[in-house]
């Protein structure tokens, strides 16, 4: 079905990412799963793009268009490779951005925000620990005044780009006992003094990204770092979560679409019983099922990306958008690999790393479960 | 049975998955000459084959016993090596077959894999293209096996060959048993989902095997074929429910520890998962039937692969949701590989390891043993009697 969201200029752009992706990307992918994350060239070479100030003004160095479907277009061309792309340079490029140009001191705008579009600082977002993750009120990670600094302390887990990046973007808590009205958000710099990394994890899919823990033990940050106002930290996340649930949708539809156009020709080229497997009815009434699942949620996500782009997307639409695509591509990955027969099941083929790549898809960024609590409450239930 | 494993196992024993790896391996090697000693490696082979002779319902019972215990089962590739080509051997092998190679399998001398698919031929089995000709008194072997599993533990390998380019497909076909200490043979490992590589892929570049090594008739293979898949597909019946109920169990225990136990939606699918296991309880038993009354494991095998496959992508999807986020990231003990293809050993911690690794496996078996597309066709065809 033709889309009718993008125009010349979001074109042009997706060709200059394809371009990108074709010199800088596909010639490395394999080793950078190999290494276990992306190396700084990969980040220098996004920036000398301009791939990665989509987010932030031209007077930091950036190529902030005010114009969403920029970035769906970035995560689209990304998703075709792997997920762990989009993930890792959603993070430093499409989340942590926003939270830096329209709400840190000028002083930190300043210091990072040219440094993160040219990519020689990569940014991460550390929200989650052990003991919160769907939870956020019960984040534990604290931050005390101490002069004209806060001290943090405490631990982050599964923070994406978490083993390379040079500045992180932390949610502590500075009232006790206030839940989720007691949190605060800081930037804090990877050299500062009781920072520390734990190991890379070892996760079930995107081994290109370098997901890790982080400890904070007595890290002082000036209290210029702070990132908008003290204790409303997570009125700050609720205000920019709905993009990230957003870009999340637009990254799901995008890499079940690339798969399912590989696993076709697979189907086509593999023969069994004399004929392609795609031609049994049972495996073509199928793919009928799958592009069809796909193109009536692309029209869906397709609105919200318009939306988006008008500043009107609601956070319900925001979830349902989310967690359907998660479920389609799970659904739809889960397909693709059967219909691969026993090579499905072989990490040297795409669609094997692509299905492990997926499954954190229904828990990150707010599980499926926690999307549907958001959309019952909308509903008055 | 009971008193033969109070007798042999040690006191505190929990099952081989509360010990860690090496110790697990290093029992396993232990446990199969304890078998092999009293005869229970392959129990219903006739003593005079090193077997134990039972009756049909005596080696249900057994299995039981031996899965409720949580031993190690299919150690040293016994489970190509005693059920596929031991089995089929004992149907179709001659006699000389029979001595030569039964006691050296449960001896641990000779240890098997299996050389069907291709990368040209899985689910089309008969469209194999590897070929072996006569040269006096030797096959040639000329070819390619893939997804070959433990093919790099194994120095036999029993493979399918074209005998006869010119015949249909199904008819020139052979079995032959071919040693793959040789130069023609080279295994190339294959690195699969879960991160281990038990795959290889099998090159045969004019490889040879004595004359008679072929089992059954000369491009009458087919049919030996089908009577060995019968055996890969068949003879779990009775011990998957139990298996499978050993899981769910530890299943409940973690939802219980980890609070997911409190969620309606979660008790709802969990309650889904203990029907599941039941119905298959029932399904065992209905073959389970059959079987005593002395039929062979036939098309209705396939409802029983097709019904546990499936089962068992769900139950482990419902187990990475139980544990939430924790099914993120792999930490505890693996399972080893003494249990293959199915569920953690008994006695596992509740591990992120154990669940996650357990569901990729699980996602391979509705492609392994006939995909579920193939269980279906069959099911069609032969059960339903539908047109082909
Ligand atoms: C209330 C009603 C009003 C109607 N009004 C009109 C009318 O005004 N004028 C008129 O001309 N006709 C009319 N029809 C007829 C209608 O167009 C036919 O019933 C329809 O085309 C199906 O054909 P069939 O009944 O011969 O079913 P069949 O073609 O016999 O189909 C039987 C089943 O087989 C399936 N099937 C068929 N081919 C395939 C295939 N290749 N692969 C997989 N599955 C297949 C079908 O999907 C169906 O499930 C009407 C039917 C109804 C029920
Ligand atoms: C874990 C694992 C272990 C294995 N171990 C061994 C081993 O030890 N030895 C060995 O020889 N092989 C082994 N295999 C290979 C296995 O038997 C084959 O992968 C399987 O038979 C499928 O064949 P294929 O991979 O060629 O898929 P294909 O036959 O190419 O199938 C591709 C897709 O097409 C579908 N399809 C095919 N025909 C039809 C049809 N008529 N109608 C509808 N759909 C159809 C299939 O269901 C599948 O979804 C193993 C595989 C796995 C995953």
């Amino acid at each position: 079905m033709r889309r009718n969201v993008y125009d010349d200029d979001h074109e042009v752009f997706r060709q200059a990412v394809r371009e990108f992706v074709r010199r800088e990307v596909l010639p490395h992918v394999d080793d950078w799963a190999v290494d276990k994350g992306l190396p700084r060239s990969f980040w220098l070479a996004a920036g000398r793009q301009g791939l990665l100030g989509l987010e932030i003004p031209a007077g930091y160095g950036g190529s902030e268009a005010g114009d969403f479907r920029f970035n769906a277009v970035l995560m689209e061309e990304l998703a075709a490779v792997n997920m762990a792309l989009p993930s890792c340079v959603g993070i430093h490029a499409d989340i942590v951005p926003p939270y830096l140009v329209h709400l840190a001191s000028p002083e930190v705008r300043s210091e990072w925000l040219p440094r993160l579009s040219t990519g020689e600082a990569v940014a991460a977002m550390a929200m989650t620990e052990p003991g919160a993750g769907s939870d956020l009120g019960a984040v534990a990670t604290s931050a005390v005044p101490d002069g004209d600094h806060y001290r943090i302390n405490g631990s982050k887990t599964f923070i994406t780009n978490g083993h390379t990046a040079d500045l992180i973007v932390v949610a502590a808590r500075t009232t006790p006992d206030a839940g989720p009205k007691g949190l605060t958000l800081f930037a804090v710099p990877a050299d500062t003094p009781g920072f520390g990394r734990g190991r890379k994890l070892d996760k079930v899919g995107q081994p290109e990204s370098d997901t890790a823990e982080l400890f904070f033990e007595d890290v002082r940050v000036p209290k210029s770092y702070m990132i908008g106002e003290l204790d409303r930290g997570f009125m700050h996340m609720m205000t920019w979560l709905p993009q990230e649930r957003l870009s999340a949708a637009v990254t799901n539809l995008a890499h079940a679409r690339q798969m399912v156009d590989e696993t076709l020709r697979y189907a086509t080229e593999r023969t069994a019983f004399g004929r392609p497997v795609g031609a049994f009815q049972a495996n073509k009434f199928l793919f009928a099922d799958i592009v069809t699942r796909l193109d009536v949620t692309q029209a869906y996500v397709d609105q919200c990306v318009l939306a988006h782009t008008r500043g009107e997307l609601t956070p319900v639409d925001a979830a349902k958008a989310k967690w359907w695509t998660a479920q389609v591509q799970n659904e739809v990955l889960d397909h693709c690999l059967q219909l691969h027969g026993g090579a499905g099941y072989m990490n040297e083929y795409r669609i094997a790393r692509a299905w492990r790549d997926a499954r954190v898809t229904r828990i990150w960024a707010g599980s499926n479960e926690i999307m549907k609590e958001i959309i019952g409450r909308d509903l008055g239930l | 049975m009971r008193e033969f494993l109070a007798a042999e196992l040690p006191a505190d024993w929990r099952g081989v998955g509360a010990l860690d790896a090496e110790a697990a391996d290093a029992f396993a090697e232990r446990w199969r000459v304890t078998l092999f000693e009293h005869g229970f490696l392959a129990p219903s082979w006739p003593s005079e084959y090193g077997g134990a002779g039972l009756t049909p319902l005596e080696q249900v019972v057994l299995a039981e016993e031996f899965a409720r215990v949580g031993v190690p089962t299919g150690i040293q590739n016994d489970v190509f090596s005693i059920v596929m080509i031991g089995n089929t051997l004992l149907h179709w092998g001659t006699e000389e077959q029979k001595q030569h190679f039964l006691p050296r399998i449960l001896s641990g001398e000779d240890r098997w894999c299996q050389g069907y698919s291709e990368p040209g031929a899985g689910s089309d089995l008969a469209g194999l293209s590897t070929r072996a000709e006569l040269d006096g008194d030797e096959w040639i072997i000329n070819g390619q096996k893939i997804w070959t599993s433990s093919g790099h533990l194994a120095n036999w390998i029993f493979v399918l060959a074209r005998t006869d380019p010119d015949a249909p497909a199904h008819s020139g076909i052979s079995l032959l048993l071919v040693p793959m200490d040789q130069p023609g043979v080279e295994v190339r490992p294959i690195r699969n989902m879960s991160g281990d590589s038990d795959f290889n892929e099998v090159f045969f570049t004019d490889a040879r095997c004595p004359r008679e090594n072929v089992v059954g008739e000369v491009n009458g293979g087919w049919k030996v074929a089908m009577t060995l898949l019968g055996y890969e597909r068949g003879e779990a019946a009775a011990t998957l429910p139990i298996m499978f109920r050993t899981e769910l169990d530890r299943l409940f225990a973690l939802a219980r520890e980890n609070g997911a136990a409190e969620d309606p939606v979660l008790r709802d699918r969990l309650a889904d998962a203990y029907v599941g296991v039941e119905v298959m309880r029932f399904l065992g038993m209905s073959s389970l039937a059959r079987f005593l009354e002395g039929h062979p494991p036939g098309p209705d095998a396939a409802v029983s692969k097709l019904y546990w496959s499936e089962y068992h992508q769900k139950v482990t999807e419902l187990a990475l949701d139980v544990l939430d986020v924790e099914s993120l990231v792999v930490q505890g003990r693996r399972p080893t590989n003494v249990t293959m293809f199915q569920t953690d050993d008994v006695g596992a911690p509740n591990d992120s390891a154990s669940w996650i690794t357990t569901a990729m496996i699980s996602r391979s078996g509705t492609i392994y043993a006939g995909t579920s597309e193939i269980q279906k066709t069959i099911i069609g065809e032969k059960l339903l009697g539908l047109p082909k």
